[in-house]
């Protein structure tokens, strides 16, 4: 890292530097952003995307490729070595799992896209976090139902009519969600059903696989999923409140030794629970508290990091509101939540799906409390998956992305509260 | 959730060093903080009964998990690590510090740290790196650049647990799509568990310089433009110093992830081949049974000081070097 303050004194430098750099500089009109040629710079970003998506790409191509069955006939289990059962259309592997999510991704976006009065020449309407929340959720809901569909197509279960029902009405459902927007109401209802119908059919087709549903049912994901929601939001509402009280503590109200009670709360961020983790699992163990969730949600229900940043955002609310309300005769819980709260909510909105993204991606602790494989969290029940499913790659990969589902629906969502509160401070991801 | 954060001054710089146009709330809340103070610099008036009350009951549910979670379970660790325990879980004999001087020096302990160290070195400086070569790449005006930033910052979508299968699958030698021995080798199995750390920090990475570029304003980097800076020299002389408080909070943050390396490992290899790749918080995962809780607590007191001391020698070696803008 180079060390010297040398942000304010370009002037020195500039007589030394040499006089074809000058020339050059003044050349490129606005300078470096232009050296690298229009061409250059999208050619680098494209680089540096393939390397972050790429082990993205692969877990997904390792998840769709079908034959999972076929370690048992001896058969490799690489997308690009699919037996012609399951080349459902194209060539099947891997081309044809991108191309098949990338239509069904597309349609949908055309769908919004027109609905939405844009043409391919301008797609500033498509950046709608709901129409783009609506394209994403209609491919997912496509993604599991279509499996479904599959599945009882291949075992002639007769369910196949319920399941295509229940693809229509869901991909309808989730395309309204970015069409709510157009008028007359009408319209969304019917051009949402339409293509719910025609994408369906498309991807019954496309989405040749079983793989996510025999990932959910072979992981056992349903009830962990479940208890995983149950304490990301147990320890979200209790972070957010008690992280709302002690900061409104710290910064409006006069007591004394505040000081050292802030230390006491700003010292707890050198104790992290990797340090305390043999000691907190032995308290847990006292209380018997061990596979319950109390024991997971206790020593998460306060945090420093969301006092301190729920104080920072308190001071930026005018003492002249404070006053104000103080003469009108309110007294401080109803200052509090009437007007310190929705003054800050920006902080607050972004501690919370901080919070609940921490909670939800949690490790560490669930594995030392929960030894009972009935109460696992999503994230433990990953470990068992790999334990099980060692050769059944695209079954544990499913698996995986399954999990990481949630998480990618509040990024998309919540993505700027989510960067603005991780570059104002940090949470382990 | 265990914030890895680095303390008050330190989260005190960023806010003011990461402050974007479109999003001036920290530097609004500096601002507002001191005239908030000018303004009310009048004379002390006493403390009400009332509002300390209420304060204490504000207080009182958050000191009441710091204490029950944080500071007993730290001085119970610290007690614990002074007995010898034995099979059935009882506390056995008071062996005084002559515990913590044993295990500290043993072979095991070191082995751990070691390999906590060798996780830092691979994941850190790589981290860093790609950081901030993502965050230049994308910090730029260009049609359609919004998409590039959303993909750089995805991998924020994944967990340690999620990216560990992914990874752990991605290098099985019989059906990885990678197909790999790296796993099964202890000379390069942690460098293997350390390229799904790299992989999954890159988002964060990215973020958080990205944020500190944007605070960075362009008359600067118009202005060192017109001085004859070429890309290169703006980039090392210029922009990094710039945001030098950003890189030191990312260093410490990443130094603190890898130090606590643990799920990587549980997923990707459980310590193996041949404990090649038992971190610390590995080893004092496993040492959480009563029969051994006295050398799991001393290993505890050993991460802790590891910890602090390399966090605190973070700050007072390369504060002095960071540039503050104000």
């Amino acid at each position: 890292m180079p060390a010297d303050g040398v942000a304010t004194l370009p002037s020195d430098d500039v007589l030394g530097a040499p006089e074809h750099e000058l020339a050059a500089a003044t050349i490129g009109k606005s300078g470096g952003r232009r050296t690298l040629g229009l061409f250059g710079q999208y050619g680098l970003l494209a680089v540096l995307a393939t390397i972050v998506l790429a082990p993205v790409a692969l877990a997904l191509m390792q998840a769709l490729s079908p034959p999972f069955d076929y370690i048992n006939a001896g058969k490799p289990l690489h997308p690009v070595s699919v037996d012609w059962k399951d080349r459902t259309w194209l060539t099947g592997g891997a081309f044809s799992v991108v191309a098949r999510t990338a239509l069904v991704a597309l349609a949908l976006a055309w769908v919004q896209l027109r609905a939405a009065g844009g043409t391919m020449r301008h797609l500033a309407p498509l950046r709608a976090p709901r129409r783009i929340a609506a394209v994403v959720v209609g491919v997912v809901v496509l993604a599991v139902l279509v499996s479904a569909i599959w599945d009882s197509a291949f075992d002639r279960s007769g369910t196949t009519g319920w399941w295509w029902a229940a693809a229509f009405v869901g991909v309808a459902a989730t395309q309204l969600i970015g069409l709510g927007v157009a008028r007359p109401v009408w319209r969304p209802v019917l051009v949402s059903s339409l293509a719910s119908v025609a994408v369906v059919t498309f991807a019954t087709i496309a989405f040749g696989t079983i793989v996510w549903s025999r990932g959910w049912d072979q992981g056992d994901l349903g009830p962990a999923m479940g208890r995983s929601l149950t304490i990301t939001i147990l320890i979200t509402v209790a972070q957010v409140i008690t992280s709302i009280l002690a900061a409104y503590a710290f910064a409006f109200l006069r007591f004394p030794g505040k000081t050292l009670i802030f230390a006491v709360f700003m010292g707890t961020l050198l104790l992290p629970l990797e340090v305390t983790l043999l000691a907190n699992v032995q308290t847990i163990r006292e209380l018997g508290w061990i596979n319950s969730n109390a024991g997971l949600v206790a020593p998460f229900a306060a945090t420093a990091f969301g006092t301190f940043l729920i104080r920072q955002g308190f001071r930026g609310v005018p003492p002249e509101i404070q006053d104000a309300t103080r003469l009108d005769g309110y007294g401080h819980m109803a200052f509090l939540w009437r007007f310190a709260v929705p003054l800050t909510r920006p902080v607050i909105a972004s501690f919370t799906v901080i919070s609940a993204l921490g909670a939800w991606n949690q490790y560490l602790w669930p594995q030392a409390v929960i030894d009972d494989s009935r109460y696992q969290t999503a994230q433990i029940r990953l470990k068992s998956i790999v334990g099980t499913e060692v050769a059944n790659a695209n079954v544990g990969v499913a698996a995986a992305l399954l999990v990481a589902v949630p998480v990618v629906l509040l990024l998309i969502a919540f993505q700027r509260q989510i960067i603005r509160g991780l570059t104002a401070g940090a949470v382990k991801g | 959730m265990t914030d890895a954060d680095s303390g008050d001054p330190m989260a005190g710089a960023l806010v003011s060093s990461v402050s974007t146009g479109d999003n001036a709330g920290a530097a609004g809340i500096l601002v507002a903080e001191r005239q908030r103070r000018r303004r009310r610099g009048g004379p002390r008036r006493r403390y009400s009964a009332r509002e300390v009350g209420l304060a204490l009951l504000l207080l009182t549910p958050s000191l009441v998990v710091f204490v029950a979670f944080f500071y007993r379970p730290f001085l119970n660790l610290l007690n614990w690590g002074t007995f010898e325990s034995r099979r059935n879980g009882a506390f056995f004999e008071d062996v005084g510090l002559q515990q913590y001087r044993e295990q500290l020096t043993s072979d095991d302990f070191r082995q751990g740290l070691w390999h906590s160290v060798q996780f830092v070195l691979y994941t850190v400086p790589a981290g860093m790196v790609l950081g901030v070569l993502l965050a230049v790449a994308a910090h730029r005006k260009l049609k359609g650049i919004k998409a590039f930033q959303a993909i750089f910052s995805s991998t924020l979508a994944s967990s340690v647990a999620v990216t560990s299968v992914i990874f752990f699958y991605l290098f099985n030698p019989v059906v990885g799509l990678v197909a790999t021995d790296w796993l099964n080798d202890t000379s390069t199995a942690m460098f293997a568990v350390s390229l799904s750390s790299i992989w999954q920090n890159m988002g964060l990475a990215f973020v958080i310089v990205l944020a500190g570029l944007q605070a960075v304003p362009d008359e600067v980097m118009e202005a060192a433009t017109l001085d004859g800076y070429g890309p290169l020299r703006r980039l090392l002389r210029i922009t990094l110093p710039l945001i030098s408080p950003v890189l030191l909070f990312l260093l410490v943050v990443l130094v603190i992830f890898g130090l606590q390396a643990f799920a990587q490992v549980d997923i990707i290899t459980k310590g193996g081949p041949v404990s090649s790749t038992e971190t610390l918080v590995f080893k004092i995962n496993r040492l959480s049974r009563p029969d051994n809780i006295g050398i799991g607590a001393v290993y505890s007191v050993g991460l802790f000081f590891v910890t602090l001391i390399v966090t605190v020698a973070q700050f007072v070696i390369l504060d002095r070097r960071v540039h503050y803008a104000r």
